[in-house]
């Protein structure tokens, strides 16, 4: 399993924890649009439990570059790589 | 990251499957456990376990169950920045200290609108309103060295702060709650002895909002302390202070949101006003029935026996704030008191100690003895034990309890109870202070009580003094706590602010009247508040409300033998009144009967209408010198 795939899967238990109405496939070209729960508001709760489960800290340029789930999985990789 | 509740219990191990049978049963639509549900909260919670309780506190707010276990409070939430991170957590730390709080945010940036503008951005009345502005808020230039300008500033600032009090008050008819702002960080080491630095100015508005508070105008919400507490690394996010708007770390948010929790327990009289104490290694190191009066910790001689004169000191401090406290230890009693009479390092005397409970029986039959003498609820006493099977013990068999995680070194209970803040008080008023007296006087008079046998005799050898006073500006802030705290001892638990009790003062159409007693043992200070309002030659009680510090004592007859007692000079020809229960108020659900009104209506929704006619009243035999009002 590739370390990026490894990423994913801690990443989709918290969305799954967080948006517990979302039942679609979690992958890495996933966004915001596609989860209905995924506000502005819980897009912040969400980074942060991301950083503190994967142990890593997103710049706030990085933050702002995401375009989906696998910009923030490969960032986060880079960082435990 | 200290950001966990290390004065809570661990999490428990089956708590995923018992939480999912609470979620079960809300899901069902039925009413949950809700001492279990607090348990859970009242947890060190993870991340997840964090999630879910606060998902669970929105459905449960979202069901409106009829629930009379825990305290609803409503609370705005007014920022220069986003508090929009905060109404889950606060909801889900409500639940750990019995209470339903919901959240009503104003929208984005309107601290000047809700402050100057007729606009009332809440649109509801609501319990509380907590603000938390930044430096955002207080536009005026502070241009560095230049003092003018700083004082300046600081008078913009308490201009906004002061109308914003106003309008708390005339909006939403409540008391607005000002965060501190956390200190800045330092460019030099000069940054208080600069003026125009933004800690100088922190520091400064801070002091203001505290004198503020203590002049009753406004109640406040630590912030400073908070975040020093666990560091200003920890308690800002940068990156998302710009990204997000947020005034403190998401991360945070629970700590922030149980610190605002313990305040509004407070104000909603929920805080614990006793303190239950174990003795060998809580009190003092080792165990004094094995190791004698020389052989215990306590100390000049030790690290550790310095640490317990400490938290002494630390537990007296408590007790000067009205805090009553009891000893609950396995042990023979004459024993247990060897320290207390003969240990020259002992802190805490005999006579600070209102119920001494020192047998072999188990703790929690103790404690319910303990609750009983003072006649408090179990729910009022806070537990401490460096046991940790005892603290279980405890925990599994009276949940009402508050047993702190105190750990097993004494270096550190002080800070435990500290962080609990669970005796989080609002500004103190002489009456609080004087609390701790007034129960320890109670509790002699139990044991005297318990000597004399004939109680006519114990209660003309109480030699009580009651003055009866109309309502004025010295009573108003107890007057209005005891509106609002008291529950078991009320008659229809109707809650005034004290905005209103103000008005009532001067409404010749209404009669409020303040009760005192003392005794030779203590000065209660104000035990009793009495709302009538007047309608031609009838007259009807709106509220009728002891503290239940002086049960027994024959007060109830004696202020209603005043009631009619005037009522009769007045010319008055009836009195009404009505029973309205609630969940806490059973114990005066016959109070009306037993004081001689008969029953008019038995209404629909279980309240109960009473009316006496003044010349029917009989008064009642009493042992209490009275002084009415003029």
């Amino acid at each position: 399993m590739s370390e990026q795939q490894a990423i994913l899967d801690k990443v989709t238990d918290i969305i799954r924890d967080l948006f517990d109405e979302y039942h679609g496939p979690v992958t890495m070209e996933t966004t915001a649009d596609d989860v209905e729960q995924w506000d502005s508001l819980s897009h912040v709760r969400l980074m942060v439990m991301i950083e503190v489960e994967l142990g890593v800290h997103f710049s706030t340029s990085e933050m702002q570059s995401f375009k989906n789930l696998g910009d923030l999985v490969n960032a986060a990789a880079k960082q435990s790589g | 990251m200290s950001c966990d509740f290390p004065w809570r219990p661990p999490l428990a191990q089956d708590w995923s499957e018992r939480l999912a049978d609470i979620e079960a049963v809300l899901a069902d639509g039925r009413e949950p456990d809700y001492v279990a549900l607090k348990t859970l909260a009242n947890q060190q919670l993870g991340m997840r376990e964090q999630l879910r309780i606060e998902r669970l506190a929105k459905k449960l707010q979202k069901a409106a169950l009829p629930n009379s276990a825990f305290a609803p409070v409503t609370i705005g939430l007014l920022g220069s920045r986003t508090l929009s991170y905060l109404p889950g957590p606060l909801a889900a730390a409500g639940l750990a200290r019995g209470l339903t709080i919901s959240s009503v945010e104003a929208h984005y940036d309107s601290v000047a609108s809700y402050a100057f503008s007729p606009a009332d951005c809440f649109g509801r009345p609501l319990d509380a309103l907590l603000v938390v502005l930044d430096e955002s808020a207080f536009a005026s230039k502070r241009p560095m060295l230049d003092q003018a300008a700083e004082n300046e500033a600081l008078a913009d600032a308490e201009n906004l702060v002061t109308a914003l009090a106003a309008a708390a008050q005339e909006k939403s008819g409540c008391r607005a709650i000002f965060a501190t702002l956390p200190g800045a960080l330092q460019v030099s080491s000069a940054e208080l002895a600069t003026p125009g630095t933004s800690a100088r100015f922190r520091h400064r508005l801070n002091l203001m909002l505290a004198e503020g508070a203590m002049e009753g105008r406004w109640l406040l919400w630590d912030q400073a302390a908070l975040a020093s507490r666990v560091g200003l690394e920890n308690w800002l996010d940068p990156v998302r202070y710009h990204a997000a708007k947020i005034p403190f770390s998401v991360d945070v948010c629970p700590l922030a949101a149980d610190n605002i929790a313990a305040l509004l327990a407070a104000m909603k009289g929920k805080a614990a006003r006793g303190l239950i104490l174990d003795l060998d290694n809580t009190l003092w190191g080792g165990v004094i029935g094995d190791d004698g009066l020389a052989g215990i910790r306590l100390g000049q001689n030790s690290p550790e026996g310095e640490a317990f004169v400490a938290f002494q000191n630390f537990v007296l401090s408590l007790r000067d704030r009205g805090i009553v406290l009891a000893v609950c230890s396995k042990n023979t009693d004459e024993i247990a008191r060897e320290p207390f009479r003969n240990h020259t390092e002992m802190v805490i005397e005999e006579d600070h100690v209102a119920v001494f409970q020192a047998n072999w029986s188990d703790k929690a039959t103790n404690i319910k003895t303990i609750a009983e003498t003072l006649s408090l609820g179990l729910e009022s006493f806070a537990f401490i034990d460096d046991n940790a099977a005892e603290r279980e013990r405890v925990r599994q068999e009276l949940p009402l309890v508050s047993t702190i995680e105190i750990g097993d070194d004494p270096s550190f209970y002080i800070e435990r109870i500290a962080q609990s803040g669970l005796f989080d008080h609002l500004p103190l008023n002489k009456e609080d202070i004087s609390r701790a007296e007034s129960y320890g006087g109670r509790a002699a008079a139990a044991e005297i009580r318990a000597k004399i046998g004939n109680y006519d005799d114990y209660l003309t050898s109480l030699e009580m003094r009651m003055t009866i006073d109309p309502f004025d500006d010295a009573g108003r802030s107890r007057i209005t706590q005891l509106i609002n705290k008291s529950n078991q001892f009320n008659l229809t638990t109707r809650r005034y602010g004290e905005e209103d009790v103000r008005k009532m003062q001067d409404d010749p159409e209404l009669m409020g009247w303040q009760v005192r007693l003392d005794d030779k043992f203590a000065q209660h200070g104000m035990i009793g508040v009495v709302i009538v309002r007047k309608d031609g030659a009838e007259w009807a009680i709106d509220t009728w409300l002891q503290s239940c510090r002086v049960l027994e004592r024959g007060v109830e007859q004696c202020v209603m033998n005043s009631l009619f007692e005037t009522a009769a000079q007045a010319g008055i020809q009836k009195i009404h009144s009505r029973y309205i229960p609630t969940d806490r108020n059973g114990m005066v659900s016959d109070f009306y009967s037993r004081l001689g009104f008969a029953v008019v209506d038995e209404n629909d929704d279980g309240s109960v209408t009473y009316s006496c006619g003044v010349t029917d009243y009989e008064p009642h035999q009493t042992f209490i010198d009275v002084s009415l009002p003029k």
